[in-house]
């Protein structure tokens, strides 16, 4: 039982990563009916920009602490939004009326791209974040479950992020301009709105959270390498169809299902067939409920 | 014939810029050929190993190159993988090397060794452990590294001698290199009695292991070893920490690298044992000390992988080899080290090499990871 | 398809042949290195086209091919190891094998629609992979994969350099490309084209289209499963990288990138994505980059591919040149495929037979996949 709850957690703060990725993807698929690949590298990028932004900080102000989490977080969302606007419109805004599939090559030459580069400009080695930076405390909850206090701040930023995104996606009017546009490009334009400008607006929010997530998954567990977009990618990809591709809820959710179906397989089934379990779940829902959890309830999707 | 010949000529015509690389040998160079994971999931340990021959290489140029002819290295990217590792190796052939140091995985250096042996090169892995591959007879086929029974043996060893562990766990991470060191690990921890009680696989492209360490915390293991790399080992002391996780570890030698420490942090890598070849500070031969200085000096960090020592032995061998034979003919290499004994090796004095090509000899000890976060030399080693 | 044979067709005998004896001499000046090139590129044309038949003639997303070549690969190597059988004779095995094996993946998500069937694939892929990395059933030998195979023999003839293996895929190749070309100008061939083309309509004349398109997925992945064991007859390893993500994503590019549906087109992806990397080794740690790059720049000036089929290029550049010979369905069915049956959004059908620029986009998005409107997935189960 207390070995059960201890997974959960495990589960739980997997999936809250899975989820904060699965937003960026949600949300171009939304727009664009795009598979953006190259999320999972920004998202990659989101940790090494944080990596150097810390170090500079660190060599000029000498040493920072936690504080200095912020602003390079600032500095994490703008660079990785940027670089997703230009990506947008250098590999995917000609390709708009050019069928499905260009648009896949390109976003898979982005992505390969993108790693490319992190690999030749930081090295192939490991890096790892600066100790000290954030709590290292952890609680014992009943019975010897534990959950330490960086667990309960990334589920808490999660949550955070979560929620004013979809405050965003459905109250403010620019939200209400990316629901239309998903619907339906040319109707949004003929209803006086700005579609290149939406999905550039989409391609600011998408990567730049996924480059904070990047940054949040480095602080979390301290080292990284360049491989890291494409599991987290593929997972959270996963989540995001798990959930209801299109559906800002349905990625939180499909984000923690995935992380938990994957601790309860690594934990009471085998560790190396986790992934293979988290596989097949996928290719069944995808059969038996194409839509994914939430999909039909939600009418319009972004 | 006539036309056949103008037809080849023609033809040859039409390809020749392909044969950019083939210039004809003014001074001719050595050339000695580096086949390794430079792109890819190993690019790590490929990059790495490649600095540590780069600095070698460099050194003998600088002091006037081998039979007063300098090194060239030709290097090749195998991106770990057995189909471009035989396209590569048909083109390091092609180049005209007389010895090829490489590849880093066996399943590369396998299809690649095939290649080097019909060629007739000399062909040195400084990193591919599976016993298979010097089982093919190749005459001119030989590792510096050791192969991973021997380390298994010792694990198992330690684990049981100095650790009194009945019941055990084994952990890898599905490279070729862990797998193997798991696998050899299990059948003499069988064979010595002990009880495997886990053994499986982490991805090491995961990040969290917590879902694997909760389960191995609830097995009640006296000892759990890791065979796979430093990254996740580290990653794996930090998360059995933070989990609240009473483990022993036990890692292998791909975790002998400081790094293992600076991602667990040092609290949690404390009383961590780690078998491997002995640190080039504690191999008491001025060439290891030599090169861990060089390598310092010109990278500006530590070597820190055994098997970019490894690498660098690799060269070391070579070099030593052409100096006392005053040959580059691949032929007379090979015989010259089927009988070479006792030559001042960087990873320690090398005994020499049995007929099949595997390095003499086991030099594994244990480690013990301190409270200061070093690793000092455990003083309890299991019997020989 | 009938354009592209037509195109074929012009193409005049006489170069046909000197393709060929071009093909059989160009290696003979080379070097062994050069060679393995031309034997490398021989075994992803044979990929390409049979990715081809899938992603091109079907329409259908299927980004986890490499499983199947992978498949192929340990079915040849298996039987050679354990059963001393000699290669040659595991090659049809080793085809049955993975058609096997595509039939039982693909029956049941055939419904599936673009993207969706893409991420199935992606996680088929995935899936083999990780059990052969897993060592299932023991046999697969784990990350290591499976060595100490068999040199192929041939009637009696050890194949040994480079160039025999030349020979032996270029054999295959020719092979494939006559039955590929005969498979297109086949009943099935055109019935696959009514499926790409509009799946309502082509099931309204009668096609089984569910037929089809498992045929389609069965074929494509037999003949992976061929170029497997070509693999498995030179290089005597095999490890669970060829199933790597990476190898599927490089086919799909081969088929895209030349011209999806194109028999010329997967040949020129090939030389781009497998020969010319290989000239561009120089760049060292730089190649991947430089593919990346290579794929957007040519998406972007080249949507359609280099050497594309016709009726795709008008698709996408909307060009009003000669009326292509489309498959007209018969009068009653909704043109395609402009306002499907089963749109479910109102708003968009209305418009979208008069705004000429959402036609092209929205028009050949669904042409080419069978896509049925963005909730395309919900009605599409049976």
């Amino acid at each position: 039982m207390q070995q059960l709850l201890q997974q959960l957690i495990n589960g739980i703060t997997i999936g809250s990563f899975y989820a904060l990725v699965a937003l960026g993807y949600t949300m171009v698929y939304g727009v664009l009916k795009l598979i953006n690949f190259a999320h999972g590298d920004l998202f990659m990028w989101g940790a090494y920009i944080g990596l150097t932004g810390l170090s500079l900080l660190a060599t000029l102000l000498g040493g920072g602490g936690p504080v200095s989490i912020f602003p390079v977080a600032v500095i994490v969302m703008v660079t990785i939004a940027l670089i997703g606007v230009l990506i947008e419109r250098i590999a995917y805004r000609p390709l708009r009326s050019a069928g499905r599939l260009a648009p896949v090559i390109s976003a898979l030459g982005a992505a390969f791209i993108l790693e490319s580069l992190a690999r030749n400009i930081y090295g192939a080695s490991w890096k790892t974040y600066p100790t000290g930076l954030v709590p290292a405390g952890r609680v014992a909850l009943l019975g010897g479950v534990r959950i330490s206090i960086m667990q309960v701040l990334v589920l808490a930023v999660s949550f955070l992020l979560m929620a004013l995104l979809y405050l965003f996606v459905y109250r403010t009017r620019i939200g209400t301009a990316m629901r239309a546009v998903s619907l339906d490009h040319e109707v949004s334009r003929l209803m006086g709105i700005d579609v290149d400008r939406i999905i550039a607006t989409v391609f600011l929010i998408g990567p730049g959270l996924g480059g904070l997530a990047g940054m949040i998954v480095a602080l979390y567990y301290g080292s990284f390498d360049f491989t890291l977009g494409w599991i987290f990618g593929l997972k959270a990809f996963i989540s995001a169809i798990l959930g209801g591709i299109g559906n800002i809820p349905g990625a939180m959710l499909g984000g923690m299902i995935l992380g938990i179906i994957e601790t309860l397989g690594a934990g009471y089934v085998s560790p190396q067939w986790k992934d293979v379990i988290a596989y097949v779940i996928l290719i069944l829902i995808l059969i038996f409920r194409p839509t994914g959890l939430l999909g039909e309830r939600v009418a319009e999707k972004l | 014939m006539l036309r056949k010949v103008l037809l080849l000529a023609l033809a040859a015509v039409l390809v020749l810029p392909l044969f950019a690389g083939c210039k004809p040998k003014e001074a001719a160079p050595i050339k000695i050929g580096v086949e390794l994971p430079l792109t890819g999931d190993y690019a790590y340990e490929g990059q790495g190993m490649l600095k540590s021959i780069q600095l070698l290489v460099d050194q003998t140029n600088e002091a006037g190159g081998l039979l007063g002819r300098k090194i060239e290295l030709v290097v090749e990217d195998d991106a770990g993988d057995a189909g471009q590792a035989s396209q590569v190796a048909q083109k390091l052939v092609d180049a005209g090397v007389i010895a090829v140091i490489g590849a880093y995985n066996s399943s590369a250096t396998e299809p690649a060794s095939v290649i080097y042996n019909q060629a007739g090169i000399l062909h040195i892995t400084p990193s591919s452990t599976a016993t298979r591959l010097t089982e093919k007879g190749f005459q001119r086929f030989f590792r510096v590294c050791f192969l991973d029974d021997r380390q298994g043996l010792f694990a198992a060893k330690f684990m049981k001698e100095v650790l009194g562990a009945q019941k055990i766990g084994i952990l890898h991470d599905n490279s070729t290199y862990a797998q193997g060191l798991a696998e050899h690990t299990k059948r003499y921890a069988e064979q010595l009695g002990m009880n495997v009680a886990f053994y499986d696989a982490i991805n090491p492209a995961d990040k969290d292991f917590t879902p694997t360490l909760t389960r191995i915390g609830g097995a009640g293991l006296d000892a759990i070893y890791f065979t796979g790399y430093h990254a996740q080992g580290g990653l794996l002391l930090k998360q059995s920490a933070d989990l609240g996780l009473k483990l022993q570890w036990v890692m292998g030698n791909a975790c002998n690298n400081p790094e293992l420490i600076q991602i667990a942090g040092v609290e949690n890598a404390a009383g961590t044992y780690v078998t491997t070849e002995p640190l080039p500070k504690d191999v008491n031969v001025p060439e290891a000390k030599k090169y861990v200085e060089d390598f310092k000096a010109r990278y500006g960090e530590e070597p820190a992988s055994v098997w970019w020592m490894m690498a660098a032995e690799a060269f070391n061998v070579i070099r030593y080899a052409i100096e006392q034979t005053k040959s580059t003919d691949p032929k007379v290499l090979a015989e010259f080290l089927h009988q070479a004994k006792n030559i001042n090796g960087i990873t320690g004095p090398i005994l020499g090499w049995d007929e099949k090509g595997d390095r003499l000899g086991t030099i594994h000890v244990a480690y013990v990871i301190s409270d200061k976060g070093e690793f000092i030399l455990n003083p309890q080693q299991p019997s020989p | 398809m009938g354009n592209l044979m037509e195109r074929l067709r012009r193409i005049p005998l006489a170069w046909q042949i000197g393709l060929l004896a071009l093909a059989i001499l160009l290696p003979l000046p080379l070097n062994d290195y050069y060679r393995a090139v031309l034997w490398r590129t021989g075994i992803y044309a044979i990929l390409g086209l049979s990715l081809n038949i899938i992603v091109g003639y079907a329409g259908l997303f299927q980004l986890g091919h490499a499983a199947f070549y992978a498949l192929g690969a340990y079915t040849s190597a298996l039987l050679n190891l354990h059963f001393h059988i000699p290669l040659v004779l595991t090659w049809p095995v080793s085809i049955l094998v993975a058609a096997l094996f595509g039939y039982l993946i693909s029956r049941p998500i055939l419904h599936l629609r673009g993207d969706y069937l893409c991420i199935v694939t992606i996680a088929f892929g995935e899936v083999v992979r990780l059990a052969l990395v897993n060592n299932i059933f023991g046999i697969t030998g784990g990350a290591n994969g499976l060595s100490g195979i068999d040199q192929t023999v041939l009637f009696g003839l050890t194949l040994r350099t480079p160039l025999h293996h030349y020979y032996l895929v270029l054999f295959f190749l020719v092979l494939t490309l006559f039955a590929v070309r005969r498979l297109e100008n086949s009943r099935l061939g055109r019935a696959w084209m009514y499926v790409r083309e509009d799946e309502t309509a082509a099931e309204a004349m009668g096609i089984d289209t569910t037929w089809a398109k498992l045929l389609a997925f069965v074929l494509g992945s037999g003949w992976a499963g061929l170029a497997g064991a070509l693999y498995v007859a030179r290089i005597p390893v095999v490890s669970p990288d060829l199933a790597r993500f990476i190898e599927s994503v490089v086919m799909f590019c081969i088929v895209v990138l030349g011209g999806t549906g194109s028999i010329p087109g997967v040949f020129v992806g090939t030389l781009g994505m497998i020969t010319l990397p290989e000239i561009f080794r120089f760049l060292k740690t730089w190649r991947d980059a430089w593919m990346g790059v290579a794929m957007v720049a040519m998406m972007i000036a080249r949507p359609e591919g280099l050497w594309p089929s016709r009726r795709i290029r008008m698709e996408i550049r909307g060009e009003e040149e000669e009326a292509p010979p489309v498959p007209k369905p018969p009068v009653g069915i909704p043109q395609a495929p402009l306002d499907d049956l089963e749109e479910s959004d109102p708003g968009e059908s209305d418009l979208s037979g008069e705004v000429e620029e959402l036609y092209t986009e929205e028009a050949y998005l669904r042409e080419l996949l069978g896509e049925s409107g963005q909730e395309g997935s919900e009605e599409s189960t049976p």
